[in-house]
């Protein structure tokens, strides 16, 4: 009966995005009179670059009060009251974890790095790839990015076809397969903006203590069919007479950050609900994500694995629990010593929280680069004996 | 040392329980029949008896490193001196049965657990007559310890936490009714995301009756604290095994068990300041190369049923006949702290699911359905100890770890590791077949070793 009633709500949910992204430009979030597709770097330490940043602040306040909405709604849902169980008991305790390993760090730089380059790149070196297509969620209407986005020209197939010389589309399809075939979906864990603001959005959870969503595998299920949903949006809109990229919330960052007058129609809404979602269920949006979906597709050839020791592996399902992906595989596998999953970002968060010595490891080309350790986990437990024997003592 | 154990064997069974008279001086208490009071002297005197035996057994064992006394003295503080070794903290205790009951709540709740599964003969003998004879002798033991009323660490209790578990457990539950506050809670027999859920409101009724028993509030604070205090005892744990790992003999297993032992009867940060004592020790004796045996012994894991003191008789036999306990895979040996939850969410609700999921997942009970881990488990320790053979210890009636013993011999089978099924009760009549059969076994694989 549940489960009836949860396919019905997801078809309902479908339907409804189908709907929604078909007129999407009936729903206006911000629009301009006349659009201004051009800045430069002067303009960016000036106050109107405030001014246009405006849709963006928009959204983040938008979203600041719809998580707040939900928080409150949620005290009164759910028959147990947390509210003041995060009240500090007067001493502040820190929950001892292991060090953040220097795996996680690079990503953090490769994550922050790339998305600034990919949108302020072009105004800030001043030169431009142009013809070279890396398939990230970065909006393409920016121009001025450093490396242009191939997700334009993927909804947009007849564009591509009417207004290229053969070579350009042969340049796009080579450099858009070629990194979708050899970075994979590292893509998302390293390389994405999207994927930076809900992570950025997942710490903020983190460092507030707000509870989020647990999910189980039905609701996984439920948000990829609503990524089938997705992929069909996104190349089929266009024949259809719709505008994917008025629908995609990806145009509220890289355009509007660089600070270009671009109209908002449905996609500000969309963005509003990835950074909700996002914070409540970490990488939210990379679960219905198309563009991610296109990319996993090459997770049987790309270089970066994921491997697992089947043997040292206990089942605890601490890298099911951290996966934001929901890949519960790579827990039950006994078998196959890769467990790479087509939905598997490659973030490294199941390695970093695996407990059993070399269980887990990241490849590249068969080289681990990434290891599971226990003492790694349980590094920020080391200490000094010393106060301790005192308190013995007395 | 041996001198003045025996000393404490001779006398202490009336001073002790003239102490335990004086503390519960209830009317009911005092006007009990003559026959009664011989009973229990006669109670407690076999009780320190045997459990004082173990004791000095295991301390003959040569190379015992000095910070081991710690763990020893709090097992004789419990067994031998009849005394409450948690009574110096003033806090309410929790007693706990299986590994399924989060010791991390309790501290957060401000009280202390304490493990309470029971491996005495004495109390067994009693328990023999109240429970079915297919019963499991853990149960027998932990309902005559009940009915005499006469140990202080059960006695003390504010509550008890019953996880669920097996049959055995479950029906534990109305008979410590009967005389303390039980909390049952309910273990999913699965593993899947549903059942971590269920597990998880589990908790949430376990911290309410927690709370309502201290009238602390438990916030996050607290169950960080919680955390960080199990945390820290796993992590020295964890480090220890480590050492282990290393060098096979480093030390006796019975005295590993010994330290696993003392654990529950613990707080988890004496616990954890004892065990990194224990660690200094064995780093220094691993730099110097000593170890407890220069022979090259047959190094014998232990799986099954939990070794609980004082029922320490099979890693005896196994010392004493020559081999060593290289691992043991058991609930109350290593296995029951060594898997660390994993917070990947650092809310309320976040750490209470990382403490769900540790307990369920990881856990190698075959009360859960599908226990196919168990296996797996038990080969990667063969790989980290150089296990040469395994001896799977089932306790009679204890019919959850019997069953899976077919699967495992076949699946240890194939990998040409010899495994050896020993049945055993809570008492000392089947010691000398016992020991015939792990004298066998350690010359199998002796013959194995020189072929």
């Amino acid at each position: 009966m549940n489960k009836r009633r949860t396919r019905i709500v997801t078809g309902m949910i479908c339907l409804i995005i189908v709907v929604l992204a078909y007129f999407a430009e009936r729903f206006p979030f911000y629009v301009y009179e006349e659009e201004e597709l051009h800045t430069s770097l002067r303009q960016f330490f000036s106050v109107e670059h405030l001014v246009r940043l405006q849709p963006f602040l928009i959204v983040i306040a938008m979203a600041a009060l719809s998580i707040r909405i939900c928080i409150w709604i949620r005290g009164f849902l759910l028959p147990r009251d947390q509210g003041d169980r995060k009240a500090a008991n007067g001493k502040s305790v820190k929950l001892r974890k292991g060090k953040r390993p220097l795996f996680m760090t690079v990503r953090w730089i490769f994550m922050i790095a790339f998305s600034t380059m990919v949108m302020f790149g072009g105004i800030w070196c001043g030169f431009i790839l142009a013809g070279i297509d890396f398939p990230v969620l970065a909006c393409p209407t920016n121009r001025d990015q450093l490396i242009e986005s191939s997700c334009y020209f993927l909804s947009h197939l007849p564009v591509l076809f009417e207004e290229y010389s053969p070579t350009g589309i042969v340049l796009f399809f080579v450099s858009t397969i070629g990194f979708a075939l050899l970075l994979g979906r590292t893509i998302c864990g390293f390389l994405c903006p999207m994927g930076l603001i809900q992570d950025i959005m997942h710490v903020i959870r983190q460092k507030t203590r707000t509870e989020g969503i647990s999910m189980t595998q039905s609701l996984y299920r439920r948000l990829t069919s609503i990524k089938w949903i997705m992929v069909l949006l996104m190349f089929g809109l266009v024949f259809a007479g719709g505008e994917f990229c008025s629908f995609c919330p990806a145009i509220v960052t890289s355009p509007v950050l660089a600070g270009m007058k671009v109209s908002i129609y449905l996609s500000g809404f969309m963005m509003v609900i990835v950074l909700v979602g996002s914070f409540f269920k970490r990488r939210f949006w990379c679960n219905i994500c198309p563009l991610g979906y296109l990319i996993g597709l090459t997770h049987r050839i790309s270089p970066f694995r994921v491997k697992k020791d089947t043997i040292s592996c206990t089942e605890c399902g601490a890298c099911y629990e951290a996966c934001p992906m929901g890949i519960k595989m790579i827990y039950t596998e006994r078998e196959r010593t890769d467990v790479t999953d087509i939905n598997c970002i490659m973030c490294g968060e199941c390695v970093r929280s695996c407990p059993e010595d070399n269980a887990l490891a990241l490849a590249f080309a068969g080289k681990k680069y990434y290891t599971a350790s226990r003492a790694g986990l349980m590094s920020g437990f080391e200490c000094d004996p010393d106060p301790e024997e005192e308190r013995e003592a007395e | 040392m041996m001198k003045e154990n025996n000393m404490t064997m001779e006398t202490s069974p009336e001073k002790a329980l003239q102490s335990v008279k004086e503390e519960t001086g209830s009317p009911d208490q005092r006007s009990r029949s003559e026959k009664e009071v011989r009973q229990e002297i006669r109670f407690i005197k076999k009780e320190t008896m045997t459990c004082a035996k173990y004791l000095r057994r295991m301390e003959e064992l040569d190379g015992m490193p000095g910070a081991l006394q710690p763990f020893l003295d709090t097992l004789r503080a419990v067994y031998v001196e009849l005394k409450n070794p948690l009574e110096k903290y003033h806090q309410k205790t929790v007693g706990t049965y299986c590994v399924m009951a989060p010791q991390e709540l309790v501290y957060a709740a401000g009280a202390i657990p304490v493990r309470l599964c029971s491996g005495n003969y004495t109390a067994f003998s009693i328990g023999d007559d109240l429970y079915p004879r297919d019963a499991c002798p853990l149960v027998k033991a932990v309902a005559g310890f009940q009915k005499m009323g006469l140990m202080p660490v059960y006695r003390d209790c504010s509550l008890m936490a019953v996880p669920v578990t097996c049959d055995c457990k479950k029906k534990i539950v109305e008979m410590l009714e009967q005389t303390h506050d039980v909390f049952p809670l309910s273990v999913p027999a699965g593993r899947e995301d549903e059942d971590i859920d269920r597990y998880v409101e589990e908790l949430y009724r376990f911290i309410d009756t927690l709370e309502a028993l201290t009238g602390n509030r438990v916030t996050w604070d607290l169950l960080a604290a919680g955390m960080n205090m199990t945390g820290q005892a796993k992590y020295e744990l964890s480090r220890f095994l480590k050492l282990k790992k290393s060098m096979p003999y480093l030390m006796w297993g019975t005295h590993i068990l010994a330290v696993m032992n003392a654990a529950a009867y613990m707080r988890a940060d004496a616990w954890s300041f004892h065990m990194n004592r224990l660690n200094r020790e064995l780093e220094k004796r691993i730099e110097k190369g000593e170890k407890v045996t220069s022979r090259n012994r047959p190094r014998i894991m232990l799986t099954g049923s939990p070794i609980i003191y004082p029922n320490m008789k099979i890693p005896l036999l196994i010392e004493e006949m020559g081999g060593i306990v290289a691992a043991d895979e058991t609930c109350m040996g290593e296995r029951g702290m060594s898997d660390p939850p994993v917070v990947v969410d650092e809310s309320f609700d976040g750490i209470l699911r990382a403490l769900a999921n540790q307990v369920i997942r990881p856990c190698s009970c075959p009360t859960f359905v599908n226990n196919k881990e168990r296996v797996y488990r038990i080969l990667q320790m063969i790989k980290d100890y150089q296990i040469q053979g395994v001896i799977y210890h089932v306790l009679r009636g204890c019919l959850v770890y019997d069953y899976e013993y077919l699967f495992i011999e076949e699946e240890l089978g194939k990998r040409g590791i010899p495994v050896i099924r020993m049945e055993s009760d809570y008492n000392e009549e089947d010691v000398e077949q016992l020991r015939i059969r792990t004298e066998a076994f350690i010359e199998l694989i002796r013959l194995k070793q020189a072929a």
